[in-house]
């Protein structure tokens, strides 16, 4: 049994080793500012600034669309997402980001967005089930 | 109040609510009996009376499943919308090859579906069972208990608690929602469907959701079969028909998770067959299990080593499955999966089943773990268990790399639930995340799966069989080398791990087949293994060639600075114009043309391949889509075309139409926008405006210098995009326009019309794109020009050819009939009979209204003297007298010609899209490789089947 019991112990080593690995490649969501710090690539939460200039023009570049957002500290920064205007993005409740800060603006290569659910109520359920 | 409700149909409710009491009852007394049975299997009649009961109400148990599924699907299929289920999932336009998908769509549909093979399964297991029926067929029908208990809908209070036991999906949707709606006793007939996702309407999700869910059900038979096993204590007669399970369960499993694989490769805009989405980990960690199970399993059965070893994996497989079920639908994933089902109320009784089902397990482990045999003597490190046994640990090691890292969010929801401030950890890349480790895994499992072929169960004697085993082993490793070089000749490995998967790729595929070649003769029972590994080895080269050496060739034609390769590979999507050929990479595309089909729209793309010196190599067309939400309000999904070839695809897909093309409304916010201006212009006449447009950036602006003629008109409208229909009135011009300012001058000739057809006006406007110039007709066109017959006071007159009447102030003479005229006002089609009255007046000018039958319809269209306001219809025609009845008005008249053009600067094009382009070499090798691997598994099940014992040699 003796072999069993390094095999063992070597599986856990191992598995501590990745753990701890995965431990660092794991972060809390960031912030504006935080993300300023670090330089590094991070995950950020936010809202969509609505009344601040919002530019997508596909006929200038498809892959460049520039918004503000507000991070869950408050600080409001402009965003430029490296691809195309996702869509429902003013329907968005919340917006992930993956992406760094470069000077004043933060340089996103990927979104997630938190739509809210299709009804905000019954009554607007039924209202859309009995329209043709 | 109390209300009579109108045209409900409330058979399917109390039926399938029955049905589905009658499910939960027999499941539970199924279960007690099958438990009893097994308890009491000392004492033969006892136990076979159990049984007996047992087998009879699992039989009324699967009639009661099949009762509710039937009861949905009748109620689905007659469109009965006073159903909660049908209105959430079916609507009018739903296709019925379609009614399979609408059915599982939702969560309840889908525990139907599970249950659905539980009971077929458990058929099975009833009559090849044998002696593990009772003991079997008692898990089975506990898991069946606690899934028909997520379905039964039932509310009680316990003490002040109001507990609810499951979502009924045969309630009325009046029982689910309070609105005022059902005040109204007839609300039936206002009910529509809100119809299924789009992204469902697809082939794959007809046959992609009953395989993989076959899979995830058979995995309780291993489970069952390794509870039976601990259970009566038998822990070596389960290893046989458990290993035979299993081969099945992984066979299905695997080919249910690559039909989903291949779905989202095919029908989703993902560019990918795997992206690690929290779903995809969920159904994938169970497998990973099974196989380690599988490997432990076969060494258990020939050596007798690794039977706890074949428990645990077995028993955590099943709680795996049960796990994914609780991350899928408890709404825990939250924002991580994008296709998490959303809540419904039932965390709890998904906690309590996850629950219930780990600590039953591991409480079986702990109480049976010194009774479990395990040989004295341990196995050789040269002996092929040992290897095989490494193996299994290597594919757990991936199992708990995924589910930790998949499992963050529930760790965050503990975490949270302690404190409340607690801030959610991320996995910031996942993708790069998992690939760094599962290559490792990959690399391990490839080497370990060749290499063991090549050493015996039971080695004690290794060094008389070394000297074979290391020829052996050194002509593979040679060989793989080479392949592997030839292959780095083909795709890139940026890294030595990258370099080391191709090997490996290439050491399993060479040492399994020489196995298969030296060997098979021996033992047919390998063919499925080699089938397996082989296609493992395939699958490595193909993810590396694939994945690792995808070609984005839409890319990015816009310079941004200060971007890392990562940030600009991001950058994939490339603009095109309608008929202007664009270069990216070796490939010229034109976006040739769209068509709409109710709302599905396909966009046409012309790809050539050019070689070195620009001559076309070759030519095809590819053809994504889109699918409008109802309402032509936004793009509900966008779909890829795939053009495949033996050794790559080329992959496209839309990513981004112009927003005036994605919804009706912002295209008439933009036309509503647009400042026109309206030229009033007879034939010949030019008129000139200017425009400043300012250039924000520079603050400063172009001034542009337009100048607009007329330079046809006709009464018979002509338009590149209009089909005439009869009926229909209206008016083209041609129109020359042109442009000065800015960086250079324009010139332009262009049509455009106004049809008036069943008192709607169609525009057909010209979109000028290189000055960005709208131009339409104006409408008050049609206050000069096209007068209604309704605003006119007709006076019928009889009259023979020759004779005058006078009408207001003109005098009018029928001059004859004129058979089948070419005249400006009408456009004849084919089989038309049409003859028109020549009217004339005393200055010469002439009218010809026309009297036509079309398809034996007798109709007329009217001619008129616009400036002296004379409006005419040839109503009828006598042959035997050979007289016109003509009703004739007089009106105003409408002084000369000038036709009003509104015309607006400023109007951008919307003739493009955004698109994306991928080039994926190899992809067919990780196709094959992966199908090679089930197709493995299922082979070992049918050769291990047909090596059973027959029965009567086990009576006897």
């Amino acid at each position: 049994m003796k072999k069993s019991y390094v095999l063992a112990l070597m599986l856990v080593v191992i598995a501590a080793i990745l753990f701890w690995q995965t431990g660092n490649a794991t972060s809390e969501y960031a912030n504006f500012e935080k993300a300023a710090t670090s330089g590094d690539k991070v995950q950020l939460v936010g809202t969509y600034v609505k009344d601040k200039p919002t530019i997508y023009d596909p006929l200038t570049d498809p892959n460049y669309f520039s918004f503000f957002l507000e991070d869950l500290s408050g600080a409001e920064r402009e965003v430029v997402l490296l691809m195309g205007k996702p869509q429902d993005f003013e329907m968005s409740e919340s917006i992930v980001l993956t992406g760094r800060m470069q000077d004043e603006r933060f340089i996103a290569s990927d979104i997630q967005m938190k739509c809210p659910s299709k009804y905000k109520d019954d009554e607007a359920m039924i209202k859309s089930l009995t329209e043709s | 109040m109390d209300v009579q409700y109108l045209n409900e149909h409330l058979g399917p409710r109390y039926i399938g609510h029955f049905a589905l009491l009658v499910a939960f009852f027999a499941a539970l007394l199924s279960l007690v009996s099958y438990f009893m049975a097994t308890q009491t299997r000392g004492e033969v009649l006892r136990s076979r009376g159990w049984q007996r009961l047992g087998q009879l109400s699992f039989l009324a148990h699967g009639a009661a499943v099949f009762t509710v599924i039937g009861c949905i699907f009748f109620a689905m299929l007659n469109q009965y919308y006073e159903y909660e289920y049908v209105t959430a999932h079916v609507d009018g336009q739903l296709q019925q090859r379609y009614i399979f998908s609408a059915f599982w769509e939702g969560q309840e549909g889908s525990f139907l579906l599970w249950m659905f093979w539980h009971v077929i399964l458990g058929y099975v297991l009833m009559v090849t069972a044998r002696s593990w029926e009772k003991p079997v067929m008692a898990v089975v029908c506990s898991v069946q208990v606690v899934i028909v208990s997520m379905l039964l809908g039932v509310h009680f209070g316990l003490g002040d608690m109001l507990i609810k036991l499951g979502s009924n999906p045969l309630l009325l949707l009046r029982e689910t929602v309070n609105a005022p709606i059902f005040q109204q006793a007839d609300y039936v007939d206002l009910l529509r469907g809100n119809g299924l996702n789009p992204s469902l309407q697809n082939y794959w999700m007809t046959i992609h959701p009953p395989t993989l869910f076959l899979g995830f059900a058979s995995t309780v038979v291993p489970f069952a079969y390794a509870v039976a096993g601990l259970w009566t204590g038998r822990h070596k007669e389960w290893l046989a028909p458990g290993l035979r399970w299993s081969l099945f369960s992984a066979g299905i499993l695997g080919i249910g998770i690559l039909m989903g694989s291949a779905w989202a490769y095919e029908a989703l805009n993902f560019g990918g067959y795997w992206a690690w989405d929290p779903v995809e980990n969920t159904s994938l960690v169970p497998w990973l299990m099974l196989v380690a199970g599988i490997h432990t399993n076969l060494i258990s059965k020939a050596t007798g080593q690794g039977i706890r070893a074949t428990y645990m994996f077995y028993l955590g497989t099943f709680v795996l499955i049960v796990y994914s079920t609780f991350l899928t639908r408890s709404g825990v994933l939250g924002d991580t999966s994008v296709h998490a089902f959303t809540e419904m109320g039932l965390e709890a009784q998904l906690l309590f089943f996850l629950g219930f089902y780990f600590l039953l397990s591991i409480g079986l482990m702990i109480w049976r773990w010194n009774h479990i045999p395990v040989p004295e003597r341990e196995e050789a490190t040269s002996s092929r268990e040992f290897w095989m046994f490494i193996g299994s640990l290597t594919l757990f090691m991936s199992v708990i790399l995924i589910t930790g890292a998949t499992s963050l969010p529930v760790y965050n929801s503990i975490r949270e639930w302690i404190n409340p401030a607690f801030d959610g950890l991320t996995l910031i890349e996942p993708e790069a995340h998992h690939n760094k480790f599962q290559i490792w895994i990959g690399i391990f499992i490839g080497l370990m799966s060749g290499g063991a072929q090549y050493l015996r169960w039971r080695e004690r004697n290794f060094g008389k069989y070394f000297r074979s085993f290391a020829l052996r082993t050194g002509i593979a490793v040679g060989g793989s080398v080479l392949l592997t070089f030839l292959t780095l000749l083909w795709i890139q490995a940026p890294s030595i791990a990258y370099k080391l998967l191709v090997f490996s790729g290439w050491f399993a595929i060479w040492t399994n087949l020489d196995y298969l070649i030296f060997f098979a003769r021996k033992d047919a029972r390998i063919t499925g293994s080699v089938v397996s590994h082989v296609g493992f080895g395939f699958m490595l080269i193909g993810i590396m060639a694939s994945a690792g050496n995808k070609r984005v060739v839409s890319q990015n034609q816009f310079l941004m600075e200060g971007l890392t390769e990562d940030e600009e590979l991001a950058r994939s999507t490339v603009r095109l114009y309608q008929d202007i050929p664009l270069g990216m990479e070796d490939y010229v595309v034109t976006f040739k043309s769209d068509t709409i089909e109710g709302l599905n729209r396909r966009y046409f793309m012309d790809y050539q391949r050019m070689d070195k010196a620009g001559n076309v190599v070759e030519e095809f067309q590819l053809a994504p889509n889109v699918l409008y939400d109802k309402g032509f309000e936004k793009i509900a999904i966008t779909n890829p075309s795939t053009k495949h070839y033996w050794n790559k695809d080329v992959f496209t897909v839309i990513m981004g139409l112009p927003p005036e093309e994605q919804s009706v409304k912002i295209r008439q916010e933009t036309e509503d926008s647009l400042k026109y201006r309206v030229l009033a212009l007879d034939i010949g006449e030019r008129a000139t405006f200017v425009d400043t447009v300012p250039i924000p950036q520079r603050n400063s602006s172009v001034i542009y210098t337009y100048g607009i003629e007329l330079t046809d008109f006709s009464r018979r409208p002509t338009h590149p995009d209009y089909t005439a229909e009869p009926g229909d009135i209206g008016l083209s011009a041609r129109v020359h326009a042109d442009r000065s300012g800015g960086i250079g001058s324009h010139d332009t000739v262009a049509s455009v019309a106004l049809i008036l057809r069943e008192g709607l006006l169609y525009h057909y406007p010209a979109q000028i794109n290189d000055m960005s110039l709208r131009i339409k007709i104006d409408e008050s066109v049609f206050e000069q020009l096209l007068v209604r017959d309704t605003d006119l006071d007709y006076q019928e007159y009889t009259l023979e050819p020759g004779s005058s009447i006078t009408v207001g102030d003109q005098v009018l003479t029928f001059e004859r009939f004129v058979s089948q005229p070419q005249v400006d006002h009408f456009q004849p089609q084919e089989e038309d009979i049409w003859v028109s009255a020549l009217l004339s007046t005393a200055d010469g000018q002439q009218m010809q209204p026309v009297f036509l039958i079309r398809g034996k319809q007798p109709s007329g269209v009217r001619d008129e003297i616009t400036n002296l306001g004379l409006y005419a219809h040839l109503v009828s025609i006598d042959p035997n007298t050979n007289e016109a009845t003509l009703r004739i008005a007089q009106a105003n008249p409408t002084t000369a010609l000038s036709i009003p053009l509104a015309v607006a600067p400023r109007s951008y094009r919307t003739d493009y899209i955004t698109l994306q382009a991928i080039e994926f070499p190899g992809i067919n090798l990780f196709w094959f490789g992966t199908i090679s691997m089930m197709v493995g598994l299922l082979i070992s099940m049918v050769v291990r089947i047909r090596t059973r014992v027959p029965r009567r040699a086990v009576q006897s």
